[in-house]
């Protein structure tokens, strides 16, 4: 008997192996766990992408729920989730976009705004303009305060201006009905 | 001729040596001491978009703009620690290669002291069980053999 339970010990200590290295199969290795959650939008003061002359802070986002994606027209996915984020639109989400371009800066080479305005404009035309107005992130520092790893991504803002929810990658329908609907619907709701 | 082609290659090494320098001139320090602290630095940061890479090795845009960052930051007159602060406020502890101890990654450090305990407890056990099988009868009964065999 006490043999049988000598010989158990290795095989429980394998199987507990196998099962931390199988659910290890599912895991995504690019979700890490945000560590702005729960807290209000950094501050910033930006202007708007269109209309340079005007000038955005943190205190835009109080008062309604919004979302807030961070795109570029270089980027290939955010390509593909303009028109899902059109129709989210259309069935009344606020929908604010945090613009940066990997153009203007001096270590990737220099671009007119007047040209980043051009392209937009052309993108938003073709694909759908799911934006009630663009942040123009010019140096990306509200985007690096967000702790934005590239684009897309989105992140839910409540009525006070605190961080709800913050998303890696596209936002598509399995997305949304998951990940952001249960805490849209209740924030609206409030 | 061998002068000519003297001067050529010292040339050439004269051009590689001025390209070297240009791309390690763009976060320049006025203190060396900020320079090797900057070294250090976008070595331990990680890459968040492009997961096990270090900020020093990667071109990704991010890393980038994380380099630009730390610079700015040593330039503003922070240490080691409020930069790494700073980084984790925002990318959390993944931006960091040594991880914090917590209650979840404890086990990190003792496991590996536990596996020795245990496994110095088990060979000591077998070793007291397996002891005692060697009688003094026993011993005397070989003594005996040896002397007689003398």
């Amino acid at each position: 008997m006490k043999k049988v339970a000598l010989y158990l010990i290795p095989l429980g200590l394998f199987l507990g192996l196998i099962i931390f290295l199988y659910q290890g199969l599912f895991s995504n290795p690019r979700e890490h766990k945000s560590s702005l959650l729960e807290k209000p939008m950094p501050e910033f003061v930006l202007p708007d992408l269109m209309d340079i002359q005007q000038t955005y802070t943190q205190d835009v986002f109080l008062g309604k729920v919004t979302l807030l994606n961070v795109w570029g027209v270089w980027c290939i996915t955010c390509a593909i989730e303009l028109p899902y984020l059109t129709q989210l639109q259309v069935e009344g989400k606020h929908i604010v976009g945090l613009y940066y371009d990997q153009d203007i800066d001096p270590d990737f080479g220099i671009k007119t705004v007047e040209r980043v305005q051009q392209e937009v404009t052309d993108k938003l035309r073709q694909l759908g303009n799911p934006y009630a107005y663009n942040i123009f992130d010019v140096k990306r520092d509200l985007s690096l305060d967000l702790g934005v790893t590239g684009a897309p991504e989105t992140y839910l803002i409540d009525q006070q201006g605190k961080i709800r929810l913050h998303h890696i990658g596209d936002i598509n329908p399995r997305v949304w009905n998951k990940k952001f609907a249960p805490i849209y619907d209740t924030l609206v709701a409030q | 001729m061998n002068r000519l082609v003297c001067t050529l290659v010292i040339l050439m090494l004269s051009c590689f040596g001025s390209l070297a320098l240009a791309t390690e001139d763009k976060f320049h320090f006025d203190e060396p001491k900020k320079d090797a602290l900057f070294l250090e630095l976008t070595k331990e940061l990680r890459c968040p978009k492009c997961q096990n890479q270090n900020i020093a090795d990667s071109d990704a845009m991010i890393a980038v703009d994380l380099k630009r960052k730390v610079y700015e930051l040593l330039q503003k007159g922070n240490d080691r620690q409020q930069v790494i602060d700073f980084m984790k406020q925002r990318y959390g502890d993944f931006v960091y290669y040594q991880p914090p101890v917590n209650p979840m990654t404890i086990w990190l450090w003792v496991l590996p002291i536990l596996f020795i305990v245990v496994a110095v407890v088990g060979v000591v056990m077998t070793r007291k069980r397996q002891a005692p099988e060697i009688s003094n009868e026993q011993l005397a009964k070989a003594q005996a053999i040896l002397e007689r065999d003398e």
